[in-house]
């Protein structure tokens, strides 16, 4: 395939450097609160993530997006494969048995195995020739997520396995739920939520508690969320400067270059380094919208509204934990907090939509 | 691909429009709290930030006590504090400082070098500034607790060895890791100023008697008071050790040794199990047990007669008339002496064109073997020499463990030097003479040994050949990673030139030879007498300054019982004169000390006579 000239002008630099920024600026974080500590080989094994990922990206963007929904049924059974070779061959960290080991890296498949769910299930929709989607469509669709889903249950990691679940809603949402089925969803969400309260164990309940009401506890269940909310508004307007965040440093923020990576960001960069942040995620979430509404068919529109949904529920997650608004849960930043296989996944998804971007006029 | 149907494009299209909704409510409700949390809020959190602090504090785990063979502690633990400064919780420098060297009486240039050392440890890691404080101390630091939360008292367990110095070179000493230790990974689970041993067992079994250090994790307000504990570890104390060592024979060599310069040793001839390991002077590793003070160290490494070192495995000194007992080993071996051969001593004789001397001027007239390692006479050695030549004697000395470490389980032990024409060659560049080989043939000229060397020559001739690894560790409770080994070999030794040497060492404690005040009426102990002469008897006369110093080496070794050999004996002392006046009355003492517990206290009540012996 030779490169379009059209093609390359159509490349959307200002979208890619908000991308890029935002990995570089988790990658500075990374630096202040890991460099002289015992997770000193963050940062340089991030580096290394960050150059691997656009490497990932570049390749995405190189063959047309059909190139990869037509052979999606195959790159979705070898996803299976892999997913599940992880439950007999995988590795533990941190009590998830969702690692696989590539020479001296780890790598986790069911983050990769995300991007592919979006696009099998895009796939699906969009062959579909009829306005609304049929029961018999809907579980069809279903069990496209729900198999890879019960996979990653199996591995310990529900986490990553609740991030399907807006996928598949926003996926249905848009491939033409009928208005009936919406309620019936809603009504089975209502209903489903005493169901699911109750089969949580003790301490995610305790999560939840906490963020009702976390001076109640402080010593365990709501420390962490409070230890994060110091950190932040300790930061005030202008924060207390690179590596000088002291909740960072001295060890009350948990997992500060994973999850709470963006506390250790607002403690040293304050509220206008921690509002440019959300403005940078802001401007990427507005280009992916505006990129499922431009392009040229049916099944680019769905992936790309599929990757937004899977970044629109992390972020939210993510940045309402801690800030205390929503419960902990093991939920990263994309982009920002360190994890190969989340860096990586995040920039093939990018590149998918900006693939999709690129081609809306070529043929 | 398909077309879509133009109504299925409308719908999508309108319901991603409603995708903007959450996008937007997200956004605006995390930009409000974080305007909350950061700008609204931002000072109350501040001052939360500003009284948060953890403090991690290690908690020192105890190592492992050292026992005697028969249980009794040598070294166990005693708990102390040290002072400590938190650097993070400095308020202001100077009045930190003026505390510190006024109330705390630090000296300025050890503060300094202090914090020298730790400026690449982290800054939320304490600091030691003072050691094993005294009550004086405590009460200071206790009363400025609200106005110098900096400074905190921190409890660690410190080594104690009971006797002082008894036994200091076996037991050795711990210190602070060293920059050069930590480089080489001498001790690969160690950190920063971590304590570990120096030397001696300490230093061999550091790692089966260190303990696993816990912490505590406490948070602390800006004031630096405790507001609760957030995650505590204990430490877990180090393995216990067992030595073979026997603290009453050990402390009877110690005594014997008292304002001389020398060393004591017995050894279980059957297996190697040292029993008491004395060297003197000694030093007394408390001393060590803080980080000792430079003119303390000075004190000690200036010392002309060097207490660190154990004379029994670190120095090497000509065996003199020990030696005997190898060039018996090697002519019976070499086939050059039988039971009836005999020699004339004339109390001297030429070698080579030059005239020897026997001890005694008259001579012994004609001996055979026996009698001559009983009188301890020169001249049927020095006529062993002749005939067998450098190399053979080389060759058995070897093989009798000589001129070459023993492997015992302490650092730094010496090879001492087995020359022969090879070795001249290599160290001085010069050719190896005749008459040398007479010299050496009397355990004088170039050959060196450590006393332990001797004493397991000795005891493989009391054992009909079986040679033993010597070695002080009895066992550990934590084993280290490789089991010790104690190999047991065989030196070729025909049981009949044993039991002929045996004779001979038994007549000359039994039958008025040269070892005789080693006897004790009822015990069946054989021994050989050894003195070197450090300087010729024309040279004698011209130093006359300091008489003490061109006193003869004194050596004794031995063993009892003749027959059942369980205790096997060196003693020798530095310029301590006739081997047979000087060495022999103390060897005497360890026998009957060791006898005495085993079925014979009668044996005890004769000590006070031989007591004077010795000390004459």
């Amino acid at each position: 395939m030779k490169i379009n000239r059209r093609l390359l002008m159509s490349f959307d630099w200002i979208w890619f450097f908000a991308v890029l920024a935002l990995a570089c600026v988790g990658l500075v974080a990374i630096w202040s609160t890991t460099e002289g500590t015992s997770l000193n080989s963050y940062f340089g094994r991030q580096a290394l993530y960050l150059c691997l990922s656009l490497a990932c990206f570049l390749i995405v963007l190189y063959f047309d997006y059909h190139v990869y929904s037509d052979f999606i049924s195959f790159i979705y059974a070898a996803g299976l494969v892999v997913l599940g070779s992880v439950l007999f061959f995988g590795q533990s960290i941190h009590s998830n048995r969702s690692w696989l080991s590539v020479g001296p890296f780890a790598f986790q498949p069911s983050e990769l195995m995300k991007v592919i769910v979006i696009v099998a299930l895009a796939k699906y929709y969009a062959e579909s020739e009829r306005e609304h989607l049929e029961l018999s469509e809907l579980t069809i669709g279903g069990l496209i997520v729900l198999v890879p889903t019960v996979l990653v249950i199996l591995q310990g990691d529900l986490g990553t396995a609740v991030t399907f679940l807006p996928v598949y809603l926003a996926l249905s949402f848009l491939g033409g739920l009928k208005r009936k089925h919406v309620f019936v969803i809603v009504l089975a969400g209502v209903l489903a939520a005493p169901v699911g309260w109750m089969m949580l164990k003790d301490y995610q309940k305790g999560r939840i508690y906490t963020v009702l009401n976390p001076d109640n506890d402080p010593r365990h269940m709501g420390y962490q969320t409070i230890q994060s909310k110091i950190a932040i508004g300790s930061g005030k307007f202008l924060g207390k400067g690179f590596k000088q965040g002291t909740q960072g440093h001295l060890g009350f923020l948990p997992a500060r270059h994973t999850d709470f990576v963006f506390s250790v960001l607002s403690e040293e960069k304050g509220f206008l380094g921690s509002i440019s942040i959300l403005a940078l995620f802001l401007f990427v979430f507005l280009r992916l919208l505006r990129t499922a509404r431009e392009s040229k068919d049916k099944i680019g529109m769905l992936i790309v509204a599929g990757v937004f949904s899977l970044f629109i529920f992390h972020v939210t997650i993510n940045l309402g934990m801690v800030v205390g608004l929503l419960p902990i849960a093991g939920i990263p930043l994309p982009l920002v907090s360190a994890g190969g296989s989340s860096l990586v996944t995040s920039f093939a998804a990018m590149g998918l939509c900006m693939n999709i971007k690129m081609r809306r006029y070529v043929n | 691909m398909s077309l879509q149907p133009e109504s299925n494009r409308q719908l999508i299209q309108q319901r991603l429009a409603l995708f903007y909704i959450p996008v937007i409510l997200v956004f605006l409700v995390l930009a409000a709290r974080l305007w909350q949390l950061q700008i609204l809020q931002g000072n109350e959190y501040a001052l939360k930030a500003e009284q948060n602090r953890i403090r991690t504090i290690q908690v020192v785990a105890p190592r492992g006590t050292i026992l005697d063979r028969y249980n009794h502690p040598l070294v166990e633990n005693r708990p102390s504090f040290n002072i400590l400064l938190y650097r993070e919780a400095i308020k202001d420098d100077s009045g930190t400082t003026n505390f510190i060297i006024e109330k705390l009486g630090v000296r300025p240039e050890d503060l300094v070098a202090r914090l020298r050392r730790n400026k690449s440890s982290g800054l939320y890691r304490p600091i030691v500034i003072k050691e094993d404080v005294g009550i004086d101390d405590i009460s200071v630091v206790e009363a400025h607790k609200r106005d110098r939360p900096e400074i905190q008292l921190g409890p660690e367990p410190r080594r104690l060895y009971r006797y002082g110095s008894l036994a200091a070179h076996v037991l050795g000493y711990v210190g602070e890791i060293s920059e050069d230790e930590l480089l080489s990974n001498a001790f690969p689970d160690s950190k920063t100023g971590d304590l570990v041993g120096k030397s001696g067992v300490e230093r061999m079994y550091n790692a089966c008697m260190t303990g696993q250090d816990g912490r505590r994790q406490v948070l602390v307000d800006s004031l630096g008071r405790e507001m609760g504990l957030l995650e505590e570890i204990d430490s877990a104390v180090g393995g216990e050790l067992w030595l073979t060592i026997d603290l009453e024979l050990q402390t009877v060599a110690e005594s014997l040794l008292a304002g001389k310069v020398g060393a004591i040793l017995a050894m279980d001839p059957r297996n190697g199990e040292i029993l008491a390991m004395a060297s003197a002077p000694s030093f007394d590793p408390n001393n060590f047990s803080t980080r000792i003070s430079e003119q303390d160290w000075n004190l000690l490494i200036n010392d002309p007669n060097r207490p660190l070192q154990n004379r029994s495995i670190q120095n090497s000194y000509s065996p003199g008339s020990v030696f005997k007992l190898v060039m018996a080993e090697a002519a019976l071996e070499e086939g050059l002496v039988g039971e009836n051969t005999r020699v004339h001593c004339g109390g001297a004789a030429m070698f080579y064109n030059r005239l020897f001397h026997c001890h005694i001027k008259q001579g012994h007239g004609s001996l055979d073997l026996q009698t001559a390692i009983t009188k301890s006479c020169n001249i049927f050695f020095y006529e062993m020499g002749r005939r067998m030549g450098i190399s053979k004697i080389a060759q058995h000395a070897h093989a009798l463990g000589l001129g070459e470490r023993t492997g015992i389980d302490l650092p730094g032990e010496r090879n001492g030097v087995l020359p022969s024409p090879e070795w001249k060659m290599q160290t001085r560049g010069s050719k190896w003479f005749a008459g040398e080989t007479i010299s050496v043939a009397i355990g004088q000229g170039a050959v060196s040994t450590t006393p332990l060397q001797v004493l397991r020559a000795v005891s493989a001739i009391a054992m009909d050949g079986k040679f033993v690894t010597p070695h002080v560790l009895l066992r550990a409770e934590r084993a280290q990673e490789d089991p010790a080994q104690w190999p047991v070999s065989r030196v070729s030794l025909d049981p009949d030139s044993a039991q002929m040497i045996r004779q001979g060492m038994w007549s000359s404690v039994n039958n008025w030879g040269t070892s005789h005040n080693a006897a004790i009426p009822g015990l069946d102990i054989c021994g050989k007498t050894g003195t070197v002469q450090i300087i010729s008897i024309e040279n004698k006369k011209a130093v006359q300054r300091d008489p003490s110093l061109v006193e003869d080496h004194s050596w004794f070794t031995g063993f009892a019982s003749r027959d059942n050999p369980e205790i096997a004996v060196v003693v020798f002392l530095e310029h301590g004169g006739r081997g047979g006046i000087a060495a022999a009355p103390l060897a005497k003492e360890l026998f009957r000390t060791y006898f005495a517990r085993k079925g014979r206290p009668e044996l005890l009540t004769q000590l006070t006579g031989a007591r004077n012996i010795g000390a004459r």
